[in-house]
């Protein structure tokens, strides 16, 4: 049982060295916050100085080059980046090794829809006595949202992805639509227009985007989840809002306005390369990926926000974006919370992000970096995207919770209201049935469910 | 019978009398669009290694692409991620290697002892055995993972290794094969001469026992090299992976998009590849498996 | 044979087996073991472990997703494993009779498929389903006929099925045929004499004859049907509302202990699973035996 006292040792140690940094009795460094205990310069320079082994689990692709400037940052410090899988994968594999007690990394990316589950399994370390809560003001408010819980702190965002409306001009002027859909109502005339003149579908609603589908009802003002922490949650999917919202989808799926493929597959692929799709529903980290993965179609597409409910107060969602959190179980909590903190808070590797991984920063001093706002990418027709995501990130309501098992709450959605979409259906039942599910599956797990 | 030990399956018996006049060409041509349907989808695989990412979905899928692009599409493959692709390789090797190995090793020993001796509980002990062909090893993956990653070792080349090593189907085969292929006569013989069991054991039967060893060696040896469910439970280090987990893992990523160009070509090409050894394997050793499959068919 | 020379000879085939035994004993029955312990409780994200007893099958029997994936199973059972292992026997007899052309090579192609790796062969039939842009999709457009949708939620089914039999028909073949191989050519020489044609000779001499190792690859399909993963978790992705969390019962327990974090109850669907295996193939094993006492006497 060599493993269990060593395990039992570290335990003590750590359990011993948090109390005595909560008894030390520094004061953070002009954040706002209440006194909680925070580490002193010097231990943040020791830490930073020994020589320590990290373990980063991502996927972002490339993010070596971050990584590697780091490095250099802080030679001391090695870090090995692990891809374990995308999205779901990855999740699976971090609780896992959590549960096992080894081989569980120091650093990991998480999209902020499942930072409150890993919360509510106790995995995220909170990382305000390390000087988190002090970046507060240099992120876009509604992103900083996201990664606090209460008074806790537990990750550093990377990137977002606020929904706006990446469009084929060349289609919709061929079908005689000359502006943008300013409000959702537009939007059908023009999906008829679409439809009719060119065969193209205006969009495509893929019943497997359970992501997607919930950023238009985030637009819309819809609260379908509310969590608050400790036991008791809140699950209203199936409000009458959310049932306005998805029947007029329902009106445009049914008249055949708008595909239901799934997306992410090869098929999907083709079919924006080949104009079957005339635009896109989608998040700020669309432009860049549509560049690489629908690359003959250059200089086609154009950006606008989404059509709204109410053209007076433009509102907007979101779709993704990670941040990256400090594991409970890390041995070297310090130079784990610097890594996830520099990466993506330093100005060059945080621009890095935006202009070579093209992710769509939330660093407020990134979005108005001029490097970043002034890019003209050619695929978009020399538009600035940038700037008009920038733009749009500000119209993201800032009220927006998930629950804590999101996967769960993802991979049901396919089953219901994403069966009812791809059966071309009832997507009032299959927001029902979305609902019960998951009422069923928090009251089994002990969860107290309101609305 | 040493009929069935030594020869070749394919042995004639019966009299060629007739052979050329009783064709039937109906039969024939009914065989041969048969076999269209295994063929066909092995044939677009390959072409579709000769095309790149924008081919593969405009041109028609059994015929070539404008451009042949095997080789272009071949050095993506190995060099995809800095030549992840030959340690994907490397591993499967390994993996299906050393289980093989163990394995057989293991259900050789048993397999004769069953046929061979007679001792208190052998019975009880082949019937769990017989018994346990029917677990499913899926059901057993997801407790495996969690009493290994207690001790410390998932995520290593042995949490993969050591849940291949038991096989109670090639214990069944074993004994069944060493029943006949063994000759009590010949274990009495050189008990005379004064030969230990062992010795007995490793210089006389192993070699009888030949075509059914290598029979188990290539069962174990394709099921852990196809094994999918087992890797991607207990492996997470990329550089761990064998080809089956690791292609699925890069198909997952194409189709993901990740940022960069689509990968369909990479993964379609490296999946063509993968296949060769195995079936250079079984072209190769034809015989021993169907004498071994015949062992296990024919007789209970 | 004296004692002390019996008691030595056991010992050394207790010598023998006993390394199989050991690796049989951590990695087949601890972990049975353990999977059983761990069905009897539950983990709930609020609230923690609890000692429930038998609550994880009841709900088990009571939970529609794995009712249907054992239904999906059940019609593999009666649908594909006939198709597949007919396929087997009907090309086994053919090339036994030696009345096609080409039998060897014939014999080489129709095994290919099983050198396929599972993984592989999913993910490349995952292409040639798609629609629009999948080698099927291209054909049937090509000679006219309408548009289906393989991977569609209905379809779906069946296109696993066809997965399956591609793979494994040429195994069972040679399976089958191997055991053709084996019967000794007296045993229907005269009737071939008398002219009595292949087709007759396969019917009521072949077949009976060859019963043991039809048997086996209907035992194996069996077992093997139970245990689908490799196309559920391969084609989730292009056929997301038509795979379901619960499509096959091994899927499903693999969705609850990864994706749902509910590692006990996925424990008793696999422990489940397991007993519905061992069920039915005893009980497939029983009722060809019980036939088999009445057959002519064997070789």
């Amino acid at each position: 049982m060599r493993h269990g006292a060593r395990k039992a040792a570290f335990a003590i140690t750590s359990i011993a060295a948090v109390a005595a940094l909560t008894l030390s009795g520094c004061t953070s460094d002009g954040g706002s916050g209440d006194p909680t205990g925070t580490i002193t310069d010097a231990e943040r320079e020791e830490a930073l100085n020994t020589p320590t082994d990290l373990t980063f689990w991502t996927w972002v692709p490339d993010i070596q080059d971050q990584v590697d400037l780091f490095m250099e940052e802080y030679p001391a410090i090695n870090v090995t980046v692990e891809n374990v899988g995308q999205g779901l994968d990855h999740y699976s594999k971090v609780r896992t090794a959590v549960e096992a007690g080894t081989g569980a990394p120091d650093v990991v990316q998480l999209e902020y829809q499942f930072i409150s589950s890993f919360a509510l399994t106790g995995e995220l370390l909170d990382i305000t006595p390390y000087g988190a809560a002090d970046l507060a003001d240099e992120y876009v408010p509604w992103v900083w949202n996201q990664v606090v819980a209460g008074d806790q702190v537990l990750a550093i965002p990377q990137d977002s992805g606020p929904l706006g409306n990446l469009y084929r001009e060349d289609i919709l002027a061929a079908a005689g639509v000359t502006e943008a859909p300013a409000t959702w109502a537009d939007y059908k005339t023009a999906a008829e227009l679409v439809r009719a003149n060119t065969g193209s579908y205006i969009s495509n609603m893929a019943p497997n985007q359970g992501a997607g589908w919930v950023g238009l009802l985030w637009q819309a003002g819809v609260k379908p989840f509310g969590y608050d922490g400790d036991e008791g949650v809140t699950i209203d999917v199936n409000s009458a809002e959310a049932k306005e919202v998805v029947s007029y989808w329902q009106d445009l799926i049914q008249n055949d306005l708008v595909s239901v493929d799934p997306d992410f597959t090869d098929e999907w692929y083709q079919g924006l390369n080949q104009g079957e799709y005339a635009g896109w529903l989608t998040a700020a980290w669309a432009p860049v990926f549509l560049s690489g993965a629908a690359a003959d179609t250059s200089g086609l597409w154009r950006a606008d926000p989404l059509p709204q409910w109410d053209a007076d107060n433009p509102s907007s969602g979101n779709w993704g974006g990670s941040a990256d959190a400090v594991l409970k179980t890390s041995e070297n909590p310090i130079a784990a919370y610097e890594l996830a903190k520099w990466i993506n808070n330093a100005q060059e590797p945080a621009l890095l992000f935006a202009t070579q991984q093209n992710f769509f920063p939330t660093a407020i001093s990134v979005l108005e970096d001029p490097e970043f706002a002034a890019q003209e990418p050619e695929f978009y027709g020399g538009q600035r995207v940038n700037e008009l995501f920038a733009e749009i990130s500000e119209t993201v309501d800032t009220e927006w919770e998930w629950l804590p098992f999101m996967e769960f709450a993802y991979t049901t959605f396919n089953e219901t209201f994403g069966a009812a979409v791809a059966a071309k259906g009832d997507l009032s039942a299959g927001l029902d049935a979305w609902q019960n599910t998951l009422v069923e599956y928090a009251n089994q797990q002990g969860f107290t469910v309101n609305g | 019978m040493a009929a069935q030990v030594t020869l070749p399956a394919t042995a004639p018996r019966r009299k060629p009398y007739n052979r050329e006049k009783r064709r039937s060409n109906l039969l024939t041509v009914v065989m041969w669009l048969c076999v269209l349907y295994f063929i066909v989808p092995l044939v677009w695989l390959f072409v579709s290694s000769t095309k790149d990412n924008s081919d593969l979905f405009t041109t028609f899928g059994l015929w070539f692409g404008r451009d042949f692009n095997l080789f272009a599409n071949l050095i993506d493959v190995f060099t995809y991620r800095g030549g992840i692709y030959l340690r994907w390789a490397l591993n499967t090797i390994l993996y299906a290697g050393v289980s093989a190995i163990g394995a057989t090793l293991l259900a050789t020993m048993a397999g004769y002892a069953f046929a061979k001796y007679r001792f208190p509980g052998d019975k009880a002990l082949f019937s769990i055995t017989l018994g346990a062909i029917m677990i499913p090893l899926t059901a057993l993956a997801i407790p495996t993972y969690l009493l290994f990653s207690s001790i410390g070792i998932t995520n290593t080349p042995w949490a993969v290794i050591l849940p291949s090593l038991v096989s109670p189907f090639c214990v069944f085969l074993m004994r069944v094969y060493a029943a006949d292929a063994v000759p009590d006569s010949l274990i009495e013989a050189a008990r005379m001469d004064g030969a230990g069991e062992i010795r007995i054991f490793w210089q006389v039967a192993i070699r009888l026992l030949g075509p059914g060893i290598v029979t188990v060696m290539l069962f174990t040896l394709v099921a852990t090299w196809n094994n999918y469910f087992l890797p991607l439970i207990m492996l997470n280090s990329e550089q761990l992976l064998p080809l089956t987990v690791g292609l699925a893992q890069q198909q997952a990523t194409s189709a993901a998009g990740g940022g960069a160009q689509a990968l369909f070509s990479t993964v379609i090409t490296g999946a063509f590849v993968s296949i060769i050894p195995l079936i250079i394997a079984f072209l190769y050793l034809q015989r021993y498996w169907q004498t071994g499959l015949a062992t296990g068919g024919v007789k209970e | 044979m004296t004692n002390a020379i019996q008691r030595r000879q056991h010992l050394v085939a207790y010598g023998f087996v006993l390394p199989f035994f050991v690796v049989f004993a951590t990695m087949l029955v601890a972990p049975l073991v353990y999977s059983g312990y761990l069905s009897f409780f539950v983990n709930r994200l609020i609230g923690g472990v609890s000692f429930v007893a038998f609550e994880n099958y009841l709900r088990a029997f009571q939970d529609p997703g794995f009712l249907a994936g054992l239904g999906r199973t059940a019609l593999v059972l009666v649908v594909q494993v006939p198709i597949m292992l007919g396929l087997a026997l009907f090309f086994a007899l053919a090339l036994d009779s030696g009345l096609a052309r080409g039998s060897k090579v014939l014999r080489l192609l129709i095994f290919l498929p099983y050198a396929v790796p599972g993984v592989v062969a999913v993910l490349m039939w995952g292409y040639l389903y798609g629609q629009q842009f999948g080698l099927i999709g291209q054909i049937t457009r090509a000679i006219g006929l309408p548009r289906t949708n393989l991977l569609s939620d209905e379809l779906i089914l069946f296109s696993i099925m066809n997965i399956i039999t591609w793979a494994y028909v040429g195994y069972n073949m040679i399976v089958m045929y191997t055991a053709l191989k084996s019967i000794p050519a007296e045993l229907y020489e005269s009737a071939e004499i008398d002219g009595a044609s292949q087709w007759r000779l396969a019917w009521s001499v072949k077949i009976p004859m060859i019963r043991p190792a039809i048997i086996l690859t209907l035992i194996f399909s069996v077992i093997g049907s139970f245990q689908i993963f490799n196309e559920p978790k391969l084609l989730v992705e292009i056929a997301p509302t038509g795979i379901t969390q619960s499509f096959t019962p091994n899927f499903y327990a693999f969705n609850l202990a990864f994706v749902n974090q509910d590692i006990n109850y996925a424990a008793a669907i696999a422990f489940l699973l397991g007993i519905v295996i061992m069920i039915v193939s005893y009980v497939v094993q029983l009722s060809t035996q019980r036939r088999e006492l009445q057959s002519w006497p064997r070789r």
